[in-house]
């Protein structure tokens, strides 16, 4: 019959060890989650701001979606989690002068997001060395393609011409090379989202889309001549039209800004890409939704879409009237 | 004796480690600063938050960096905030000063603000109406209400830089670990300005000795506010150094502020001679909002 002191020795002898072991373990486990997926494709920024990631509450734990993002953010990007599904973002870029600036700011915001694939599809014949080297030098996960829109497809003039779709044909590569890099059967969880290298996001739409099953679905700001644009959910949380004015009847009355898709649903569904001709403004996202997916499937996202998340912004052209015809500044400096 | 004294010791061992732990984990958290709400002469209020925790110790080390932001509502404001606090949050050491140019601290500010994950102090003053007329500086109570902040609340033994970050520019990284070793003034091309792709200073020797612009090059600092960054120490030690109101040329800001505390001979360029294009003057277009109803329809409130 042990007595009772012993007992009481015993707890205080185990229970220091049990709780320091716990601590010291949590520590150790979140350095070892930084293994990488294919060499291949990444950027790692090999010089200044590695610092080390230091954060001093120890509960607050990597894999919480959750975004309460008030901790500071050293390394860059975060450690890849092997828990987390993937967010593939697919951005069309073209050449022009605020290029460089718009995928800096992007970059900025992506650095935050774990497990963040970037599939950069430039409008062009061969990879410019501007767009190479932002890759490179930010650390992110990325994968650079190209493909040059056909002259009788590109806009002509100024961008304001509805009819024309901008990015359709480097969107629908990015969405061919999802197929051909992930087979249909791949355990690999991911979302994808088409993210326009001029518009706003929020760190918090990024976890919401996280997991998405089919297709979600949240509000835009700036699209459609208003505030913002939505889908109208009703009490069951399922969406049953659109707030919208410009044509709410549309199949799928949403920006492309706006939804996101599993990656299994793309990769189940090869016929489904962003039709080209014969596209009203305003339907391309229709084209490729109602391949994937009916309105009662759609799950609605941002507290049942009372939240906005993402904001359609325009960058303005600069004004370069005093470059003159020939050009003044030199052209060797990159912009 | 010897089991009973050996007993002891492996009991008090793990407490005695733990309460290190705890010692050490605290001491590395930040102290938060209760909200401060102070009433100056001119209807200012200051609100300093830190949220999370600092960095370490060799990084208690770096010179902070002061970031100006005037802002005023309109709808793309939130946007605006939000993808610079991303580029902010990437910079160690770094203070956000946000002035609105409002009456009060708005709701959406502070609340932005307090989620954004930078440390930050919440100003604002208010300008009138006819100060807004076209042609005429902007923001400029808002930056000598941050100014007067920092001389009020920093003495001769805080290191920084300070910097005015306008809330439509764009920033790269790069551009802070450039700025943070100032000793004076330091300057740096900046990209869409001046009617040209960039504008920049022209070095010659290490020191500045032209300005490459495309308008009006006979300014004394020919540079937009986004191409310079003062010392702490220099805003300090220039206590009557004020953006001007009466008085000033469109476009002269810049240099109406710098002469009163610099010479050209003094600057620093940074930017590898100034050769290199690390922040852009971008403009955001106002966006589209044609089809919005006169009176408010939805049955939600929705911020944006």
């Amino acid at each position: 019959m042990p007595k009772r002191r012993d007992i009481v020795a015993f707890v205080l002898i185990v229970l220091p060890w049990t709780l320091l072991i716990t601590v010291w373990h949590q520590n150790t486990v979140t350095p070892l989650l930084s293994t990488r997926k294919d060499d291949r494709r990444l950027g790692r920024s090999n010089s200044r701001n590695t610092f080390a990631f230091k954060e001093s509450c120890s509960h607050q734990n990597r894999d919480m979606v959750e975004v309460e993002r008030t901790e500071f953010v050293y390394s860059r990007p975060p450690p890849w989690s092997d828990v987390l599904p993937t967010i593939h973002i697919i951005t069309p870029t073209y050449s022009r002068s605020v290029q460089k600036a718009e995928l800096t700011r992007l970059a900025n915001t992506f650095l935050h997001v774990p497990n963040l694939h970037w599939i950069l599809v430039e409008d062009s014949q061969r990879r410019t060395t501007l767009v190479s080297n932002l890759l490179q030098e930010t650390g992110l996960n990325y994968t650079h393609l190209n493909v040059e829109t056909p002259r009788n497809y590109k806009v002509r003039g100024d961008t304001k011409d509805p009819r024309i779709p901008r990015g359709t044909i480097q969107r629908n590569l990015a969405v061919r090379w999802l197929r051909e890099t992930f087979s249909e059967n791949s355990i690999q969880t991911g979302v994808v989202y088409f993210a326009d290298d001029d518009n706003t996001y929020s760190l918090e739409l990024f976890e919401e889309m996280r997991y998405t099953k089919k297709v979600s679905v949240w509000p835009v700001a700036f699209v459609g001549g208003l505030r913002y644009e939505s889908p109208k959910v009703n009490t069951l949380g399922k969406v049953y039209g659109w707030k919208t004015v410009f044509d709410p009847h549309r199949p799928f009355a949403i920006d492309m800004a706006g939804f996101a898709v599993n990656l299994r649903l793309i990769l189940s569904n090869p016929q489904a890409f962003f039709k080209l001709r014969g596209v009203k403004g305003g339907y391309q996202e229709s084209s490729l939704l109602k391949e994937l997916v009916i309105l009662s499937d759609l799950e609605p996202k941002a507290a049942n879409c009372t939240k906005v998340l993402v904001w359609h912004t325009r960058t303005e052209k600069p004004v370069l009237v005093n470059e003159g015809k020939k050009g003044f500044t030199d052209s060797n400096v990159e912009i | 004796m010897k089991s009973v004294f050996f007993s002891r010791f492996f009991i008090l061992l793990p407490w005695v480690l733990i309460v290190i732990i705890m010692i050490d984990i605290d001491s590395k958290r930040a102290i938060r600063t209760p909200g401060v709400g102070r009433t100056g002469r001119v209807q200012r209020a200051a609100r300093t938050g830190t949220p999370g925790g600092t960095g370490t110790q060799n990084q208690s080390a770096l010179p902070v960096i002061y970031a100006i932001t005037p802002t005023y509502t309109r709808p793309v404001q939130k946007a605006e905030l939000t993808r610079l606090s991303h580029a902010f949050r990437q910079v160690p050491r770094l203070h956000w000063i946000v002035v609105e140019d409002s009456t009060t601290n708005t709701e959406l500010v502070a609340r932005f603000l307090a989620r954004c994950g930078v440390p930050y102090t919440h100003l604002h003053v208010f300008t009138p109406r006819r100060f807004k007329r076209t042609g005429m500086p902007r923001a400029t109570e808002q930056r000598n209400a941050a100014l007067t902040w920092l001389r009020q609340h920093r003495n001769r033994r805080d290191t920084g830089v300070v910097f005015f970050a306008d809330d439509d520019n764009t920033y790269s990284l790069e551009l802070f670990e450039e700025m943070r070793s100032t000793r004076g003034v330091s300057v740096w091309p900046v990209g869409f300005v001046g009617g040209r792709a960039y504008e920049r200073p022209l070095v010659s020797g290490g020191k500045v000795v032209g300005w490459y612009t495309g308008w009006r090059p006979d300014r004394p600092f020919a540079t937009d506010m986004a191409g310079f960054a003062v010392n702490l120490q220099v805003i300090l030690a220039n206590p009557r150094a004020q953006f001007k109101r009466r008085g000033s040329q469109p476009g002269m800001q810049e240099s109406d502020f710098l002469k009163q505390i610099t010479k050209v001979t003094e600057l620093e360029p940074k930017a590898k001679n100034c050769t290199r294009v690390l922040v852009w003057h971008t403009r955001t277009e106002k966006p589209h909002l044609a089809n919005e109803p006169k009176h408010r329809k939805d049955t939600v409130v929705i911020e944006v």
